[in-house]
């Protein structure tokens, strides 16, 4: 009967110890020991060699949806630290911050235009090292101003500024296509890859000391605003240039990463006056050595709807159709070959052609590989454009169009 | 306390696997670490071919360990080695096994305990990580190879049901880029036949030799060999798939600089900013494939030892063994790019002996001395 008993004690003194490891927390950390991190912004230390590393960390009671719990600070709070490498930075963050950063819902990286000049190649290490740090954040570079001070801009709409900043390029990116969503893993690929990098651009418009108040959101038309503007064109890890509107919108053409655009076509005499919303679109590159110079073959087929006319043209006949067809195709070759244009003049072959032909044609590729730089730049493109309409809304014929 | 002997003399008795748990085991066992750790980095882009061009070398190699098992149904590999080669050379070499197993299976348990640390647990001491995979093997390699075995029938489920997931949302969120798997040129063919002979050949195909350990307790003989064969196919297309699918999403140059491709692929996924962080499910395939591997080394080791030590209870060298596994796991390498050298060397030098060319030896003195009627 002892020995009963003494075994049933050691069964049950063994199995609660055995519960106390179950909760399995060793490597715990709470949630309120944590400050996250939703964006990180990396720019050039003025006077040293250094990165000044901006971390824009939520302010959890105030992005609470409860009312009550507002304490009225900003939703978030900026740390700024510099230091030889990031993750230095980060850690030294450490003396400002009552709460260990947490960077596994960073969703959004800055790079100021300065560091950009400089060479972006070797920040992203611990993108991929850290276990933390997240490949899939969105990358975004500063267009003249420091990437710090477009982390500290409050924007509308949105709680969170690093949330809304990866909303707004999704959301051009979707709809304009001039710029493009990148995030850290594709930028990681880019540099390991032959053929150069290229970034969407972020501007600030206003007096960034405004744009970092509450009270900047207390009005109808916020006076600091943030906006996406243009592409950063790299070469060789350093941004060369920025390229605007119809090259950057050739630049996604070439990539076939354009989802949705609009484009304006001329309709007989009137200029751009005919709106077709460019819903499909695909690309596909071919690369040939010719004589010693690279042709690029590209061909596009794209497919729209007609959304808006301001000149009488009778959208029922078929050949006024096939004329604007024509004009679509016409004016989509005209970008492509502005884009391939700007990005030779930079001998930055940014539409991974590159890649391409090493791929594809490893043999060429070797011959070619050492000069490349100036074969792009003296490449032929030859592209030709299938544009097709499939539909023209809800109306027909146009109001425009007086009845006979 | 008679209630308590029966159970004892009960789990004396022989113990009997079924063809679809030897099934289950292969396949997890296959699975295990090379599912997670990048293999065959010489092939390059090519990696998945490799695993297909090796397969049909994994499956000869199986069918060999079947036949020698066909010949000799009631011994383990250190068995028959004695009867094949005497025992004067059969024994010592036989005794080259146990370190072998019990190195590599500590190699499992590195693998498994340095993703948990690189990923999640980086205040955790290895040796707490480590300890608690081993204290699992410990128990149930107490319980015996048939309890074991039925887990790997009920967990080859959860394994299976796991990389569906995972294989699905990685296709569905348009992860997969296929430029990065083709066009294969004639450099990537050889490159990939080089890698795969004897590399990938060996890791995973040839370390199947653990496998000779624990035939003999299958129930029905004759299925040893049609359900090995099966499985092993099965699973290097499972394999070729899978790296296929990680090489197709990270591309060449980061799938051969990530310490573990797999985790590195899942990481990416976002579908609709709502199924994402899949990290768990990785870890899961990794802890549960290295726990199964791991345990069939220890079980191998365990058996190799009894039979050549004439140790009549096995459960007795459970914890000897896994002991020493769970400390060579750690001191065997200071981190993780050591580790990997040691495993480069090993695999080179070491483990292709034993896994293919001692079996090959004895299938073929076997067939000479049986041809001959040279068996005393």
């Amino acid at each position: 009967m002892m020995i009963a008993i003494t075994r049933w004690m050691l069964n049950v003194l063994v199995s609660l110890s055995l519960v106390l490891p179950l909760s399995g927390c060793w490597n715990s950390r709470e949630l309120n020991d944590l400050s996250i991190v939703s964006g990180i912004g990396i720019d050039k230390a003025d006077d040293k060699d250094e990165y000044r590393v901006t971390f824009q960390v939520v302010n959890p009671t105030s992005t609470a949806t409860s009312t009550g719990a507002s304490t009225g600070q900003p939703p978030i709070t900026i740390y700024t630290s510099t230091d030889r490498t990031i993750f230095g930075a980060l850690r030294k963050t450490s003396r400002k911050s009552s709460r260990q950063l947490f960077f596994a819902h960073t969703q959004l990286v800055v790079i100021g235009e300065a560091l950009a000049r400089s060479g972006i190649n070797d920040i992203f290490d611990i993108f991929e090292r850290s276990h933390e740090l997240r490949l899939n954040s969105a990358i975004l570079v500063s267009r003249n101003s420091n990437a710090a001070s477009i982390l500290k801009v409050l924007i509308p709409v949105e709680s969170l500024p690093a949330i809304g900043l990866v909303k707004k390029s999704r959301n051009t990116s979707r709809l304009w296509g001039e710029n493009r969503e990148v995030n850290i893993f594709e930028t990681i690929k880019g540099i390991t890859g032959e053929s150069e990098l290229v970034l969407s651009g972020i501007q600030l418009t206003g007096d960034p000391e405004e744009g970092k108040k509450k009270t900047n959101l207390e009005q109808t038309e916020v006076k600091t605003l943030t906006m996406m503007k243009g592409l950063a064109v790299f070469k060789d890890g350093k941004l060369v240039d920025w390229m605007e509107g119809p090259a950057a919108r050739g630049t996604q053409w070439v990539l076939n990463q354009l989802k949705t655009t609009t484009i304006n076509i001329d309709s007989g005499e009137q200029k751009e006056s005919v709106a077709v919303d460019v819903t499909f679109s695909k690309t596909k590159v071919a690369i040939e050595l010719r004589q010693g110079l690279p042709v690029f073959h590209i061909r596009i087929s794209e497919e729209g709807s007609l959304s808006e006319t301001k000149a009488p043209v009778d959208f029922s006949k078929r050949d006024v159709i096939l004329d604007l067809e024509k004009e679509m195709a016409k004016e989509t070759q005209e970008e492509v070959k502005q884009a391939i244009q700007t990005a030779q003049r930079f001998g930055s072959d940014i539409f991974g052609f590159a890649d391409q032909l090493k791929r594809t044609k490893p043999n060429v590729w070797k011959g070619v590989e050492n000069d490349w730089d100036t074969l792009f730049a003296k490449g032929q493109a030859d592209i030709q454009v299938e544009a097709y309409i499939r539909s023209t809304g809800m109306r027909i014929k146009s109001y425009l169009i007086k009845p006979e | 306390m008679s209630a308590g002997k029966e159970v004892r003399s009960l789990t004396m008795k022989k113990e009997m696997i079924s063809a679809n748990q030897l099934f289950a085991m292969i396949i997890l066992f296959e699975l295990g670490t090379a599912l997670v750790v990048p293999i065959g980095l010489e092939s390059g882009h090519a990696v998945w071919l490799s695993i297909l061009l090796a397969l049909p070398g994994g499956v000869v190699l199986y069918l060999v360990f079947a036949d020698l098992h066909h010949q000799n149904p009631d011994m383990i590999i250190s068995g028959y080695t004695q009867k094949i080669l005497g025992k004067l050379i059969g024994w010592p070499l036989s005794l080259l096994y146990i370190p072998v197993f019990m190195f590599n299976g500590s190699r499992n348990l590195r693998e498994a305990g340095d993703l948990l640390l690189a990923s999640s647990y980086d205040q955790t001491p290895v040796f707490v990580i480590n300890a608690m995979m081993v204290v699992a093997v410990m128990y149930i390699l107490n319980k015996g190879i048939e309890v074991f075995a039925r887990t790997a029938g009920i967990y080859i489920f959860v394994v299976l049901f796991m990389g569906a997931i995972c294989s699905f949302v990685v296709i569905v969120s348009g992860l997969i880029d296929l430029e990065n798997l083709f066009p294969l040129h004639a450099k990537d063919w050889r490159d990939a036949f080089q890698s795969a002979y004897p590399s990938i050949w060996i890791f995973p195909f040839g370390e199947l030799v653990c496998l000779t350990t624990i035939l003999p307790q299958i129930n029905r003989s004759y299925l040893v060999k049609k359900t090995g064969v099966i499985a092993v196919i099965l699973s290097g297309l499972l394999l070729a798939f899978t790296h296929a699918i990680e090489m197709s999403v990270l591309g060449e140059n980061i799938y051969a600089r990530a310490a573990f491709p797999m985790f590195t692929t899942v990481t990416q996924v976002n579908l609709a900013n709502f199924v994402q962080r899949l990290d768990a499910l990785v870890m899961l395939t990794l802890i549960i494939g290295v726990f199964f591997k791991m345990t069939i080394y220890c079980y191998a080791a365990i058996a190799v030892t009894s039979d050549l030590f004439h140790v009549k209870e096995q459960r007795k060298l459970v914890v000897p063994v896994t002991v020493v596994i769970l400390f060579s796991s750690f001191i065997s390498a200071e981190n993780y790019p050591v580790h990997l050298d040691e495993g480069r060397v090993f695999m080179k030098f070491i483990l292709p002996v034993l896994c293919a060319y001692i079996p090959i030896l004895l299938f073929i003195v076997q067939h000479v001395r049986k041809r001959f009627h040279l068996f005393r």
